[in-house]
Parts: structure tokens; sequence; C-alpha cells
């Protein structure tokens, strides 16, 4: 007889398995053709799970949409507290983050970057909203001495999830973490104090 | 756009036919600007162009290969716009911030076909977004193309003209979603100043913005 798990040992890894199939199956075959009945086959779970843990396909798709947000964030995170040195570091540090998650986890990430633009209200909704708190991160975290335009952030955002998404879309994930050179100086070059004295955003 | 004279009128048939098509894709540009996607039925669209559900079905099998047709019009009338002034340009800033300029112009005055390009693009489904991804790709030659070697460090990457490009994009819709489009002639400094940097660094690209843009 096998040892025991915890029930809710169990059950998180069954909600967890869910989301993946799902996040697999989106990725093959798009949110429209995605069924239910696939989703219980490739997760090997009864499909009183599924219904026990989601209401729907659509809280399936939003909830495997908040995990991998929460795997792409907490990844860059935590890479950029763990690092020593300046705010140009920890952008790299960062992005370094961010990518190795693209790289581990392209299911989900592209569930989160390509397909929840199109899925439903809500999905494309939740999409805006993790771009904003991505641009207030950005804000806080980034050097905002001189006179940098305000959509700055915005535009920088908006480019690395252009890429991220292009990557995705093209299924080579997993080259992803190969892109931190040019992404780094995309982004550090933005917010870079000017070399040249004059007209330029002082810091 | 104005519907032909009935009856005899000496046109010829391409001519009549190509004009049902022009009145097509802007009348289904503007009523998903008005309507959105799930209310621009067929019926909506050939009433609008005052053309006849049977030349409808002559011309596309469906709304969506309609949408795709007008996507792809809208794509080619945007290009046209930007490869005017960007080609009369000798220096390659100039050329890039002439090539803003008219899409920045282009959105000012064409509000339902922006609403196409950068919102149902995005949001259509995955072919759409697919399609949009891949006409975002097609512009970045008109930053990359000519574009000066940074003094330290090599030249910016290809995935750095794809992600300012990009990010140009996706202020552009955020832009076109909030309905800003009568003002965004005013943006021109700061994408300008966006375009620029990663070339020219942000002193130069600043200074260019404020004396061009």
């Amino acid at each position: 007889m096998r040892p025991s798990l915890p029930p809710e040992f169990i059950a998180l890894h069954k909600r967890n398995r869910i989301m993946a199939a799902f996040a697999e199956l989106t990725a093959e075959k798009g949110y429209e053709a995605t069924k239910i009945s696939d989703v219980v086959k490739r997760a090997a779970v009864a499909r009183k799970t599924l219904y026990d843990n989601f209401s729907g396909k659509e809280e399936v798709f939003l909830a495997a949409f908040d995990a991998a947000v929460d795997g792409m964030a907490s990844r860059a995170e935590e890479a950029c507290a763990s690092v020593e040195g300046g705010w140009e570091a920890a952008v790299e540090a960062g992005l370094a983050g961010l990518l190795a998650y693209v790289a581990e986890e392209p299911a989900m990430t592209r569930l989160c970057l390509v397909d929840a633009q199109s899925a439903t209200p809500a999905s494309v909704e939740r999409h805006e909203q993790t771009m904003q708190r991505f641009i207030e991160l950005a804000r806080q975290r980034l050097p905002r001495e001189g006179p940098l335009p305000e959509t700055v952030d915005e535009a920088v955002v908006g480019g690395v999830a252009h890429i991220l998404s292009r990557e995705l879309r093209h299924g080579r994930a997993a080259e992803a973490p190969d892109l931190l050179p040019q992404l780094r100086e995309f982004v550090v070059g933005q917010y870079r104090a000017p070399l040249t004295k004059g007209a330029g955003r002082g810091r | 756009m104005k519907s032909l004279p009935r009856g005899r009128h000496g046109l010829s048939r391409e001519f009549v036919v190509q004009n049902q098509l022009d009145r097509l894709l802007d009348s289904i540009a503007e009523s998903l600007h008005e309507y959105g996607y799930d209310k621009t039925t067929v019926s909506v669209i050939t009433s609008q162009a005052r053309v006849s559900k049977s030349d409808f079905y002559r011309h596309f099998t469906s709304k969506d290969q309609c949408f795709l047709a007008a996507y792809d019009d809208a794509v080619e009338r945007l290009r046209r716009e930007v490869l005017g002034p960007c080609a009369k340009k000798d220096d390659w800033a100039t050329a890039v911030v002439a090539a803003l300029e008219a899409v920045l112009g282009f959105l000012a005055r064409n509000p339902a076909r922006g609403d196409l390009l950068f919102v149902e693009g995005l949001r259509a489904g995955p072919d759409v977004y697919a399609r949009f991804q891949r006409v975002v790709h097609s512009f970045v030659c008109y930053l990359s193309d000519r574009a000066p070697q940074p003094a330290a460090g090599g030249a910016p990457g290809d995935c750095v003209a794809e992600a300012v490009v990009g990010g140009i994009a996706s202020l552009l819709s955020r832009w076109v979603l909030a309905g800003e489009t009568e003002e965004i002639e005013d943006r021109l400094a700061e994408i300008t100043e966006f375009a620029l940097t990663p070339y020219l660094g942000s002193a130069e690209a600043r200074r260019i913005a404020s004396r061009d843009a």
C-alpha cells in the first residue's frame, strides 16, 4: 500500500494538474476548441473533481491565468531582490527570472500572454490588469529623476510582452533566455541617464 | 462612401465591383467601431454599404472573411501612409519621425480603421492576433533599416527593434481603446523619443523629439 499523502496536498496537486492540462490544450488548439472532457482526460482526474474545483471552462482558464501571472511576477521579483547592486542589475535579474519561467512553463505563459487577449471578455480584462500591474512595477522600481515621458513604462512593458508573446506563438519558449542581453538593453536603455550633458533627461 | 448611380451609367464592370468592395470594407470597419463584432452582421454591413446581400456573397463567403479582408486593407492603407513621407527623407532619424507622424495622422483621421487594426487585431481571436504580430514585424524595417550604429557597443539587435515597434503598437492600442484618437497626434514627441533612444541615446533622442516632433 502506498503511503498516504495529506488530502489537502492531493487536492492542490489535482487542481494544478487541471490548470496545466488546460493550458497545454489551449496552446495546442486554442481556447474555443478546448473541451472539459479533454482536460479531465489529460489531467487524469474525474470530471467531478474538476467541477468540485471550478465552475466551468472559463474559471479554469482564469485560475490558470492568475497562477501564471503569479509565477512570472514572483520569479521576477525574487530574482530582483536577490541581487546586490543598482537598478540595472535588478532589471537584468528580473528579466532573467521572467525568461526562465517562460522557458519552464511555456503553456502557462502562452495562455497568459497570447490566448488571454481574445478568449473571453473577463480574460481580456484580466490581461489588461496584468499589464497595468507590470507597468506599476516598472514605474515604482526604475529611476525617474529626469523628465522621462509618462508613457515610457507602458511602452517598455508592451515591448517586452510583444517579444514574449511572439516567441511563445512560434514555439520558441525554450530559447527565451537567450533574449536576455537584448531585452536588458531595450529596458535599461530607456531609463539610462544621458551620457552627454545638456538637454537630456538628467538624473 | 457614396453608392453609384442606379440604372445605366456607362461605368465598367470592374469599376463597379471594386467600388462595391471598397464600400463593404468601409462599412465593416465603421460598423465594428460603432457596434462591436457581434452586432456587426452581414445585414448591417450590406445595408450601410448599400450593397445587396447577393453582391456581398459574390465578394466574401462570410463575415469573418470580410473582416480579414478589411483588416488587410487597413494595414495596406496604413503602410501607404507611412511609406510616402518616410521615403522622402534622406536622414534616418527624420524618416523615423515622419513615419511615426504618418501613423498618428492616420489614426486621427481614421478612428474606425485604428480600432480594427489595434483593438480588434488583438481581440478577434488567435488567427487575427497572429496577423497583428506579423504586421508589427513588417513595420520593424522602417525603424531598423539605415539605423545608425551607436558609438559604444554593437548595434541594437533585431529583438530591440522589434520590442520598440511592439511597444509603440501597445501604446497605440491603449490610446485607441481609450478613444483618445482625437488628441493622438500630440503624442508624437514621446513615441519619437522612445523609438530613437536605443540608437542615439536618450539625450539625442530627446533633442530630436523636441525639435521635430
